[in-house]
């Protein structure tokens, strides 16, 4: 019943009273109203059309419910077989034969590598080296050496002074046999991985041993097989197939040097019975085939690479060993907890690991030899572009530089961790160096790669531009522009510019 | 006002001698008869409208000292070379080579036909005589149009020497046209379309970057690009296909070491230059028929570009800057199937040639 107040003001409407009020009680059949006809239309009602639809009815042993219509599965091509993607992802590519031949450049040998008239030119890697520099995994995939007829990298001021290094240690001079330790650290594109690359042409320039750790993220990642060392040190683990990738790195890439070297240490480690006259290329090669020996035959390999004297009985065939070169690319994956997880699941840390542990040993001083008792050279490289967030090993970083600055360390200069952040103490230990007791050996460095100069950034734009690919002329201007979009002559940054094509006005 | 640049071509300069030993021009003579008329005219009192522009001068005079320092406007030039100036700037082309309109490049002042021609000085219209002798009317009031306060001022100024400052300009023109007005390196020859940095990529290798593109990803599809471009440059020369060449038929050992130029053959090799469109209400009986109509370069490239795509996806080659760097071969190599479908689309818009121009019936 409607209500005879108004919704909104509740002022009571005027309705218009009926004069004669409905009778109270109507009959409801009654006030309907009746169809003029009633019997004969219920009797026989109109014949209704058969829809078609109820019809077609289910029949017999017929699913009644509406039918969704199939997709039908479009035939995508297969996935390619397993491995051709990472195959094609890692693929190193070192020639182009559609690029020019650059005429008149030089390849690295003993002389060029020390030549001061080279600087800011590209000199070529020895096609007969290239294998090796494979086998130590010196050139990456994201390199652009694709695009050249050959490779070759650019002689920068760093380039030179550790070419005359190499010539020093190797050299009959004062610092023959030294040992030298650098961190190689730098912005991104600045050229470390390349800086080692050429280490490493050197070193086998210089008929030197070669130990590589082409990407030490893969020794943390949890993607090799670990296991603890022994059961007197349950707390340090051993990777034996990295250790035996290591190991085949090694033998391939120094099997000339290592065929000429033959055994002069006893190796009880090794528990088993080790031929005199062996040489050095057959003690690696049972560790390659056998990853459960190859870390006793790594230590032993090692021995024997660092010893000045044969042990007693073995005088016959020895042969004064030559320096060694380590390089460690990544080295920040190796300042953190790695992936894997001990028996409590608890994480490992790196530094538990004992190959890292053993690579990272050289940064220390030795207490009276030096660590590598025959010279060398350690290149550790961090790497800008993969690199974990670490204060604790950036702070180790700082303190180096630091040390090397001439900074007291108990001054307020030098540099701390923050309050509350937790360092790690391991870490911090790196930059920890105490004065090394020989005279042959040196404290750990700090380089920092930065840009290239104008010189030499405009010796590689040429080589780009006499191997084809950079089609404009190479004036001053030209090479002060690139060398200022580059971020200051930072080498990737140039190289990305001299690949990239400009075609003329349109 | 700055000093004005020396506009004048040797071209031009034709006509200077003309304008500059009749007087030095137009304005700065009336001005100089107006300056030595002053007195006289004010005095003659022909009427309030020329006594204006007198009185005008005489009161600026105070005001015109401090602009005295200001170095004064070039003489306003001939009507011809008003217009030959024009035309020069109007029609002129990068190299500045371009044609005036023939009148005034071919054209000889008629002053200068007069000075040499003494008949036709005889006979000339007495306007053109007067002109030669000068003005020599004695009319007291100024026939020159008023100019703004400022150049009355500073025409007042260079009065007393206007042609040796006048002199003074064009020397100080030239010196500057010498050392690149307003530059302090040469200026470049031409500025490449490339170096703007919104257009910096060729114009296919854009159109195609972006067709790879898929789900708005940019960058991934400029690294396929980079991809794709480094694969023809390491491959081998193409061979070539004896009946599907490449346009212009290039010399093939050098294509890889220009991508760029590789691609655009490649897809403008294959670019069709017609599509169809199937239209409706031509033939009658709601029957459609197939309407060819030309396509534009960038359509042309589009629908190739579209060919290529379409054509990678069916290979088995693992990434994509790897399919379409191969279909892009094969194109080059004649072995694609997307040289068979231009042959088509040709093929039918030959058949279709007789409904290009058919309206619909309404």
């Amino acid at each position: 019943m409607v209500s005879s107040f108004c919704w909104s003001c509740l002022t009571r409407l005027p309705t218009p009273r009926p004069l004669l009020s409905a009778p109270a009680t109507i009959p409801r059949a009654a006030s309907a109203a009746a169809s003029f006809h009633t019997s004969t239309a219920r009797a026989f009602p109109m014949p209704t059309k058969k829809s078609k639809s109820q019809d077609s009815g289910p029949k017999y042993r017929q699913a009644k419910s509406a039918r969704m219509k199939k997709k039908k599965p479009t035939d995508k091509p297969r996935p390619p077989p397993i491995g051709e993607r990472r195959a094609l992802r890692k693929r190193i590519v070192l020639s182009n034969p559609n690029a020019l031949e650059v005429e008149g450049m030089q390849d690295i040998d003993a002389d060029t590598m020390v030549d001061s008239h080279l600087h800011g030119n590209v000199l070529g890697l020895p096609v007969t080296m290239l294998d090796q520099l494979r086998a130590v995994q010196a050139f990456k995939p994201k390199q652009g050496w694709s695009i050249f007829r050959r490779p070759g990298t650019v002689v920068r001021r760093e380039t030179l002074e550790m070419g005359r290094l190499f010539d020093r240690i190797s050299g009959d001079g004062a610092d023959k046999g030294k040992v030298v330790k650098k961190i190689v650290t730098g912005p991104k594109g600045s050229g470390k991985t390349v800086h080692m690359l050429q280490a490493m042409a050197m070193a086998f320039t210089k008929k030197w041993v070669v130990f590589s750790v082409p990407d030490a993220q893969e020794l943390t990642l949890a993607h090799t097989g670990y296991a603890p060392l022994s059961d007197e040190q349950p707390n340090l683990y051993v990777q034996k197939d990295s250790t035996a990738a290591l190991l085949s790195r090694t033998a391939i890439a120094n099997q000339a040097v290592l065929k000429d070297l033959r055994v002069s240490q006893n190796h009880p480690a090794l528990k088993m019975p080790i031929k005199e006259g062996t040489t050095l290329e057959d003690l690696t090669k049972i560790g390659i085939r056998d990853p459960a020996l190859a870390w006793p035959v790594f230590q032993a390999l090692w021995t024997e690479l660092s010893a000045t004297s044969p042990a007693a009985g073995f005088e016959k065939n020895f042969k004064p060993r030559p320096p060694m070169l380590v390089t460690v690319d990544g080295l920040a994956h190796w300042m953190k907890n790695s992936n894997y997880l001990n028996m409590e699941s608890k994480p490992i840390h790196a530094h538990d690991l004992v190959f890292v542990r053993h690579f990272l040993s050289l940064l220390k001083s030795g207490s009276q030899n030096p660590t590598l008792p025959n010279g060398g050279l350690l290149l550790y490289a961090t790497s800008a572009s993969n690199c974990p967030s670490l204060p604790t090993f950036e702070v180790a970083l700082k303190q180096l530089e630091a040390r090397q600055a001439g900074v007291n360390p108990a001054s307020a200069e030098f540099p701390q961790p923050k309050a509350y952040s937790n360092p790690d103490p391991r870490v911090l230990d790196i930059a920890n160096v105490s004065k090394p007791a020989s005279a042959k050996e040196g404290p750990v460095e700090l380089q920092t790669l930065g840009g290239l100069s104008r010189e030499e950034a405009r010796g590689f734009l040429e080589y780009f531009a006499r191997s084809g690919l950079l089609r404009e002329r190479i004036s001053d201007e030209m090479v002060s522009e690139k060398w200022t979009l580059a971020g200051n002559g930072v080498i990737g940054e140039l190289e990305k510019l001299g690949k990239r094509l400009r075609v003329a006005a349109q | 006002m700055p000093p004005r640049l020396n506009l004048f071509t040797a071209r031009a300069a034709v006509f200077r001698p003309a304008s500059s030993n009749q007087s030095v021009s137009r304005r700065s003579i009336t001005s100089l008869l107006n300056a030595n008329r002053s007195s006289a005219a004010s005095s003659s009192a022909n009427g309030p409208k020329s006594s204006l522009p007198q009185t005008r001068y005489s009161s600026s005079d105070s005001k015109g000292k401090g602009d005295a320092a200001k170095v004064p406007e070039e003489p306003l030039p001939h009507v011809s070379e008003e217009a030959a100036e024009v035309a020069n700037i109007m029609n002129k082309k990068c190299d500045g080579s371009a044609p005036a309109s023939p009148e005034l490049e071919q054209g000889t002042p008629i002053s200068e036909i007069l000075k040499r021609d003494t008949d036709a000085q005889k006979y000339a219209p007495k306007v053109l005589k007067d002109q030669g002798k000068g003005p020599s009317g004695s009319r007291s009031f100024s026939t020159s149009t008023r100019r703004t306060q400022a150049d009355l001022q500073r025409d007042q100024q260079m009065e007393p020497s206007a042609a040796m400052v006048a002199s003074m300009i064009s020397q100080v023109n030239q010196q500057a046209a010498e050392l690149n007005p307003g530059l302090k390196f040469p200026a470049p020859e031409s500025l490449p379309r490339t170096e703007n940095f919104r257009t910096r990529y060729d114009t296919l290798l854009d159109q195609f970057t972006k067709q790879l593109m898929r789900d708005g990803k940019l960058a991934t599809a400029q690294r396929n690009m980079s991809l794709i471009l480094d694969h023809l440059r390491t491959t081998s020369p193409p061979q070539v296909h004896a009946k599907r060449r490449l346009l212009g038929n290039p010399s093939t050992p050098q294509l890889p070491m220009n991508p760029v130029l590789y691609l655009t053959l490649i897809v403008d090799s294959v670019a069709p230059v017609i599509k169809l469109r199937q239209q409706k209400g031509i033939a009658g009986g709601g029957a459609s028929v197939p309407v060819p109509f030309a396509l534009n370069e960038r359509q042309r490239r589009r629908q190739a570009i579209r060919w290529i795509i379409d054509a990678s996806d069916k290979r088995r080659d693992s990434s994509l800057a790897q399919r379409v760097a191969n279909e892009l071969v094969a194109v080059a190599e004649g072995r694609s199937g997307v040289w068979e479908r231009r042959e088509h689309t040709h093929k039918m818009g030959v058949a279709g040639r007789a409904n290009v121009g058919l309206t619909a019936r309404k």
